[in-house]
């Protein structure tokens, strides 16, 4: 190992890690920022995962046959798109339970796609696409260790990553947000307001299915240049998860996503390792403390949990003994893999999150009813 | 009389309306099988053959009808309570692992042993049933978005389930020790998919709709589903009623898992050994349009269809995915049907009757988050 990176990393936190980090949270950022806007409108697109999945077909698909990467991306974007069409007309126009209705879509695109894949693909060798090339940020590169960590990417990472504050500046800056978070919460106000409820909600179905696709066209033509069958492999729930998670906000959804993909990066780390790490203790330590302390400090809450806060406390402290005395013990990796989503469970059980939810989410708007 | 004539009616339209949807979604299957080169009449014989054509082709559809069946009962439980709940491949993960502990753990004669597993999976689905449950009446947290977790989290532990604590040292494959043969279901047909297990396809639709409609439980569920409010003026607790019926379900579809197990073709548990029926029992209880009597057939079409899909990958070349389109494709389809019916019932009785004061639709009587 290079021993400039040694200095640097912790174990298994060196850049290393961080580079595989920032590549596996592009894809989940893309479709969770659509996700947000979808959410935030008012309309739960459980049909993510099939939209990545399509997306990841018809992406791979186009850029071999065109033989162009750009047209293969559009491709991507233009099946999610499709099936996002399907979702709004079940959930929009139908009023058709949005949940159900993304189970549909689900089944629909996993089975069009491997039933396809299995046509085209069942008998012949599947050709390889050249994937993008990465774009050094000049300047910023050359940052020590960071720099190619960092700033040394493909252009959809880039993007992922430039939504944040573009869907930021969407939602709360303009009018069309305004109209989109009203959408999700007292839809019977824009309506009065003379902005169509049904509108604002295909364009966060539509932007959800778009990113989507174009998060499926990250995972097959960016990062690896094929497609096999559910090769999202679940990414379109983890972005589902990395909605809630983030509580509806792009900060927090960003902060989501960044936990997801470096949980991933490390998962696939320690893999090969006989035993946790000392460092990762110190982490962990370092992550119930902040929680600690932020449960402790965010007195927004009503009343203030006492089981839960003694609950992370001691968390806390059995990690502080954990980091000292470095136990030889291995865990078992599915338990890091399935860290996110307790995670998830947990924020979602504790007050904090539950006030910060859509409240018109999944309640689909009819005029003279909301 | 009027009323009964109306009931049978509006009951032969909602018949009619699954039936046209399962016929047009079979034949969109069709103009795929074409698409590929394959002549219809080839591709329908094929199809047939692969589900009914020889005992053992039949034997895999019926065989296939018990996790759908059961799967679909659970959805329509709480579904009828107004809950609407995903949980269902964890369920089935997590009643298949509890069978495994029984039928490896205990060793007991087959009449003892047998019914005590099936238990196990009960136990197991409605415990994991339990937490999403729990979630929702004590946390406020949506029973969908926590089960759609629960399933991620399940997959996992049985990954690791089938890799630490229960792994078959003399294999390196992912899988447990043969479960012994007086933990599993004796075979109806011998060589064939088929065990005794089909046995509670009758038994259970029977009890789930003597449940439904002729006991006070039963009686409890529909009010709820109706509305919490109306609930709670009829005296009923909505949050026990609803606990309850999530906890039912999960323990019917933790059933469906341990079916899976003991009366699979392989007598060792695998990591993943059927949670895809999670799903696809959704779409037959909806198909169904949510009656326990209806899941009958709806679940023997979805059941030949991935038996005699799966047959036909080999016979005429033709993906067994296909099925898997053609099952999302009839959700969609049912879901654009029923707001079609409504529509059209809405137009008619609007013509027959003067306006009257609107009740408020149930969603509006959810409590705010």
């Amino acid at each position: 190992m290079n021993s400039v990176i040694a200095a640097i990393g912790f174990g298994p936190f060196d850049t290393d890690w961080l580079a595989a980090a920032i590549i596996l949270t592009a894809p989940l950022l893309l479709a969770a920022m659509g996700e947000l806007v979808s959410e935030r409108a008012g309309v739960l697109n459980v049909g993510l995962e099939g939209m990545m999945l399509a997306g990841a077909f018809f992406s791979y698909l186009v850029a071999w046959k065109a033989n162009s990467l750009v047209v293969g991306a559009f491709a991507g974007i233009g099946a999610g798109l499709l099936f996002a069409v399907v979702m709004g007309l079940l959930s929009i126009v139908a009023k058709a339970d949005q949940i159900v209705s993304g189970v549909g879509v689900n089944l629909a695109a996993t089975g069009l796609t491997s039933f396809l894949f299995d046509q085209i693909f069942g008998n012949r060798a599947q050709v390889v696409v050249p994937t993008m090339g990465n774009i050094k940020i000049p300047l910023l590169e050359k940052i020590p260790d960071f720099g190619p960590a960092l700033f040394d990417h493909d252009i959809l990472t880039y993007i992922a990553f430039l939504l944040v504050p573009a869907i930021w500046f969407l939602l709360y800056r303009t009018r069309w947000g305004l109209a989109i978070r009203a959408a999700g919460e007292m839809p019977a106000a824009v309506d009065t307001a003379g902005i169509n409820v049904q509108r604002v909600r295909w364009a966060g179905v539509l932007t959800a299915g778009g990113l989507s696709g174009l998060a499926g066209a990250n995972l097959a033509i960016v990062q690896v240049g094929i497609f096999h069958q559910e090769m999202s492999a679940g990414r379109g729930f983890l972005a589902l998860v990395a909605v809630i998670f983030g509580r509806w906000t792009p900060l927090g959804v960003l902060g989501a996503c960044l936990v997801l993909g470096g949980a991933d990066a490390l998962q696939l780390r320690l893999a090969d390792q006989s035993a946790v790490p000392h460092q990762l203790w110190v982490v962990l330590t370092g992550i119930a403390v902040v929680l600690a302390l932020y449960m402790v400090l965010a007195k927004r809450g009503r009343q203030r949990q006492p089981v839960a806060l003694s609950l992370v406390a001691l968390v806390a402290a059995g990690a502080v003994v954990l980091a000292i005395a470095t136990p030889h013990v291995s865990l078992p990796d599915q338990l890091w893999r399935s860290l996110p989503y307790l995670l998830a469970l947990a924020v979602l059980a504790g007050a904090l999150s539950r006030s910060r939810m859509p409240s018109k989410l999944t309640i689909p708007y009819s005029r003279g009813e909301g | 009389m009027r009323g009964a004539v109306a009931k049978l009616t509006s009951g032969g339209l909602e018949f009619g309306l699954s039936v046209a949807v399962a016929l047009f979604a079979l034949a969109i299957a069709l103009v795929a099988v074409v698409a590929t080169g394959v002549s219809p009449g080839r591709g329908a014989s094929a199809f047939v053959d692969g589900a009914f054509g020889s005992q053992l082709n039949y034997a895999g559809t019926f065989a296939k009808m018990v996790p759908l069946t059961l799967v679909a009962l659970a959805w329509i439980v709480v579904f009828r309570a107004g809950r609407f709940h995903v949980g269902f491949p964890g369920q089935i993960l997590i009643g298949g692992m509890f069978v495994s502990i029984v039928a490896l753990k205990v060793s007991l004669p087959a009449v003892i042993h047998l019914p005590l597993v099936l238990l196990g999976g009960m136990v197991g689905g409605g415990l994991y049933a339990g937490i999403a449950a729990w979630l929702w009446a004590k946390r406020g947290v949506n029973e969908i978005l926590s089960t759609l977790l629960l399933n991620l989290v399940a997959a996992q532990i049985l990954a690791w389930w089938v890799r630490k604590p229960f792994h078959d040292p003399a294999t390196p494959l992912p899988l447990t020790k043969a479960l012994p043969n007086s933990s599993r279901w004796p075979e109806l047909l011998t060589n064939t998919s088929l065990h005794w297990d089909v046995v509670l396809i009758p038994i259970a639709v029977i009890v789930v709709a003597v449940l439904l409609s002729r006991t006070l439980f039963g009686f409890r569920i529909r009010v709820t589903g109706a509305g919490e409010q109306i609930a709670r003026h009829a005296g009923l607790a909505p949050k026990r009623v609803g606990s309850s019926a999530i906890i039912l379900s999960g323990a019917i579809a933790g059933l469906a898992g341990a079916s899976l197990v003991i009366a699979g073709v392989t007598p060792a548990m695998g990591e993943d050994f059927g949670a895809d029926y999670g799903f696809t029992g959704i779409a037959v209880a909806l198909l169904a349009r949510n009656s326990p009597i209806a899941v009958l057939p709806s679940a023997l079409l979805f059941a030949a269809l991935a038996q005699g899909g799966g047959v036909m990958e080999g016979t005429v070349g033709i993906s067994s995915s296909l099925v898997d389109f053609i099952q999302g494709l009839m959700i969609v389809l049912v879901l654009a049907a029923t707001t079609l019916l409504y529509v059209v019932r809405k137009r008619s009785r609007a013509r027959k009757k003067p306006p009257q004061a609107r009740m408020a639709p149930a969603a509006d009587l959810e409590p705010a988050r």
